[in-house]
């Protein structure tokens, strides 16, 4: 029985566990694995299988049920999910559902999940730009959360190193606030975002309006080739998952890579109740899993754990893992763990109509999407009454206009034939916000989900600067396309909830110093060296640039030095 | 094949309501077994007619050609709350009397000219069919803020019924294989994106 007891033990043993099967857990892997480590990933949802199990992918519209509509009784008894514009009939099997995992809004917050091999790097929206120095030091500058403990020069290899292996299609720009990168061919503006961008760069110092760039195989290098993926082929149905591997996901790239090296066990069904930590060892040893199918506890042991579970189930994890060390939540010696969470500012919209270019339209589909506006405010100094700014994207477009009165005959002509409209314009805010003391998840003190895991209780509003941040957005957009001769110019707001932007940040936060962050400029708990937590809970703010290239590439930059520590015997 | 494998077979040629449990009207008629709402085999039959009329048979398919009532039924049956079924159901029995009082006859009875009468003259005083591409919501994350809650006028039922009808007709017209192969062809592998495409060189 002893012996039995040493071998299962031993089974469940490993050199690295990583918590999290997504966009930064399938780089742990990839890299932990890479360099010889026996890893465990740990996913709480299913597998998703590259290919085989993106069961709509190549569907047609009319193959849909609902043509793409989901139906009422799924809508009213998912008001959160469905407030996320990718939730539609061909997709929606990718999301969790409301029920699935309960929490508590001490004040609105849609929190938007994934629970699925690959996670989120499945239905995201793939835009990727570096951060500056302009953002990393961005809080001392501006004297909010504390300093961040690195700058872009400790962070811009690994940027390089992940943009090559993933594929980004950009231009480089010489932008100094947005650096460029390891670029495949972007893709190029169009003849109206071409006329603004132009306009922009004649009538405005600092301001840019360039391809957006984003995670797609313009044109694949032999290292995309052999991940076994091919050029994007424009359908823009990537939240189905794609068959051609045409945008980075988890599950296209980084986890068969790492399933290719023999060194990764992956264990779907697997929720991480907590990290063990041992008060003797003054290490963690481990963590303690829940199989969802059969509610078994099962413990999992390891010398190194990567955290991550996306923002706020990483905060979940590490405030239920409580010893007589840590009796406030791993690595929580400062108490400011769960706080100074913050997110993105997706609140106003800019539309217009440009009369130009008449004769000129697209053809085919564009996957960057179309243009994308660097943060140009408070960059060089501060210069309004808010702190910060915010990105835009731009994109102009055109369509044919159909005339759907009457009946008969001529109707069904009409649904055919129909003039091709103006171009209208459109832009989206993507603001910055400032991690506050007040803007926090914590556990609740009485439910727990059915794991045995306290429900997270999530305390995150707008605050004064946002609103200031929205109101100059629309002042500047609306200048800008006025003076480019666009018309009909309609700004609006709209006055969705924090978390629908998909871009929550913080609660774990790197810093120099213990006494007011989480994790050191390793991505390392201050406290437990021996865990790493390198996904959006990181951040120490939020900048305004999409942030999962960000999240890939201090992953990468902290398993390099969890793999040289470990050699060098220090963890 | 027994008749079960035939309309399913049929279904799946054209699409969607594949896999709905059919039952045979009297006339002859397929009808559709809801879920949430009942509408009887006559109910349903006028809705044919009225989703025929819209898009009718022509040189080339129209709605029942293309099993579109069974789409507009399907759609209100799963896609609409309780509260517009029962606008719809309402509207129903307006448009009914409505037609008898006008016409002294049924819809289903009237040539196909006085059905397309009693249509746009109702329609008329009414707003205009919405776009129901505009009832898709945006793939695009540029787009998602711009989702507004959504809120739908307050329609008088009469209105109601017909606007649903038709908007789910076109939906299920546009959307159909039909259309989207022999009309407007769809590409689910463009495999390019040019920027500088001129107008005159677009197809139709």
């Amino acid at each position: 029985m002893a012996n039995l007891n040493i071998d299962s033990i031993k089974e469940r043993t490993f050199d690295a566990i990583v918590i999290g099967s997504g966009m930064s857990g399938g780089w742990a892997a990839k890299e932990l694995t890479g360099n010889g480590l026996k890893t465990l990933m740990l996913e709480r949802g299913r597998d998703v299988k590259h290919i085989k199990d993106y069961p709509t992918t190549n569907m047609y519209p009319w193959e849909f049920e609902h043509r793409g509509v989901i139906p009422t009784a799924v809508q009213e008894a998912n008001p959160i999910v469905n407030r996320c514009y990718a939730f539609r009939e061909d997709a929606e099997h990718f999301f969790v559902k409301d029920h699935e995992h309960p929490y508590v809004q001490e004040k609105p917050f849609d929190w938007i999940r994934g629970y699925q091999v690959g996670g989120k790097s499945l239905m995201w929206a793939r835009q990727t730009q570096r951060w500056s120095d302009f953002d990393f030091e961005g809080p001392a500058r501006d004297g909010f959360a504390v300093d961040w403990p690195i700058r872009y020069k400790d962070i811009a290899p690994w940027y390089s190193y992940v943009e090559k292996f993933a594929g980004i299609a950009g231009n480089k720009d010489g932008i100094p606030e947005l650096p460029d990168g390891e670029f495949l061919p972007a893709y190029p503006l169009n003849d109206v975002e071409e006329y603004f961008s132009k306009h922009v760069k004649n009538n405005y110092q600092n301001r840019h309006v360039i391809s957006a760039r984003c995670a797609h195989l313009s044109k694949p290098n032999q290292v995309h080739i052999d991940q076994g993926r091919t050029q994007c082929q424009n359908r823009i149905l990537c939240q189905r998952g794609c068959p051609f591997g045409g945008y980075f996901s988890a599950n296209a790239s980084t986890i068969p890579w790492a399933l290719k090296s023999g060194n990764l066990t992956l264990r779907p069904f697997s929720v991480v109740q907590s990290i063990i930590y041992d008060d003797k060892l003054g290490k963690a040893t481990g963590v303690r899993v829940v199989d969802s199918n059969t509610k078994e506890t099962i413990e999992y042991f390891a010398r190194i754990i990567f955290v991550n579970a996306a923002a706020l189930n990483t905060n979940l994890v590490l405030l239920n893992s409580t010893s007589s060390r840590f009796p406030n939540g791993l690595g929580n010696d400062s108490g400011v763990l769960g706080k100074y969470f913050a997110f993105h500012n997706y609140s106003a919209h800019i539309g217009a109509q440009y009369d130009g270019f008449k004769d000129l339209t697209t053809d085919g589909r564009n996957p960057a999407g179309g243009g994308y506006i660097p943060r140009f405010r408070n960059v060089y100094k501060q210069e309004t009454d808010f702190l910060r700014g915010y990105a835009s994207g731009f994109s102009a477009y055109r369509f044919r206009q159909h005339k759907y009165d009457g009946v008969g005959a001529a109707l069904k002509e009409n649904m055919v034939k129909g003039d091709l409209g103006p171009w209208y314009v459109g832009s989206h805010m993507m603001g910055e916000t400032i991690p506050k003391e007040s803007n926090y998840v914590k556990l609740d003190a009485s439910k727990k989900d059915e794991w045995g895991v306290p429900l997270l209780n999530i305390n995150v509003d707008y605050d004064d600067n946002d609103e200031k941040m929205k109101k100059d957005y629309i002042e500047q957009l609306t200048k800008m396309f006025t003076s480019a001769g666009f018309t009909n110019i309609k700004p609006s707001v709209n006055h969705q909830a924090p978390g629908l932007d998909i871009h929550e940040m913080g609660g774990a936060r790197m810093g120099n110093d213990p006494k007011t962050s989480i994790l050191n400029k390793w991505n390392q708990v201050h406290a437990c060296k021996n865990v790493f937590v390198t996904d959006g809970a990181c951040m120490t703010s939020t900048s305004c640039q999409n942030p999962s290239l960000t999240y890939m590439a201090l992953t990468v930059r902290a398993a390099d030095h969890a793999v040289s520590e470990m050699k060098k015997g220090n963890v | 094949m027994n008749r079960r494998t035939v309309i399913k077979n049929l279904a799946l040629i054209v699409g969607g309501a594949a896999l709905l449990p059919s039952c045979v009207h009297p006339d002859g008629t397929t009808y559709i077994q809801l879920k949430h709402i009942n509408i009887s085999s006559d109910k349903q039959k006028l809705i044919g007619d009225i989703s025929e009329t819209i898009i009718p048979k022509t040189t080339t398919p129209g709605a029942k050609d293309l099993n579109l009532p069974a789409f507009v039924l399907k759609m209100l049956d799963d896609c609409y709350t309780k509260k517009d079924q029962q606008a719809f159901l309402t509207g129903l029995g307006q448009f009914n009397e409505m037609v008898q009082k006008k016409y002294n006859s049924s819809f289903s009875d009237l040539s196909a000219t006085a059905r397309e009468n009693v249509l746009t003259t109702l329609e008329k005083s009414t707003k205009p069919a919405k776009d129901p591409q505009k009832a898709i919501k945006p793939v695009r994350e540029s787009e998602k803020s711009i989702d507004a809650p959504k809120k739908k006028p307050e329609v008088p039922p009469l209105n109601f019924f017909y606007g649903a009808i038709k908007q789910q007709t076109i939906f299920g017209y546009t959307n159909s294989q039909y259309f989207m192969t022999k009309q407007v062809v769809y590409e689910l592998v463009p495999g390019r994106y040019n920027v500088h495409f001129p107008v005159k060189n677009l197809k139709a």
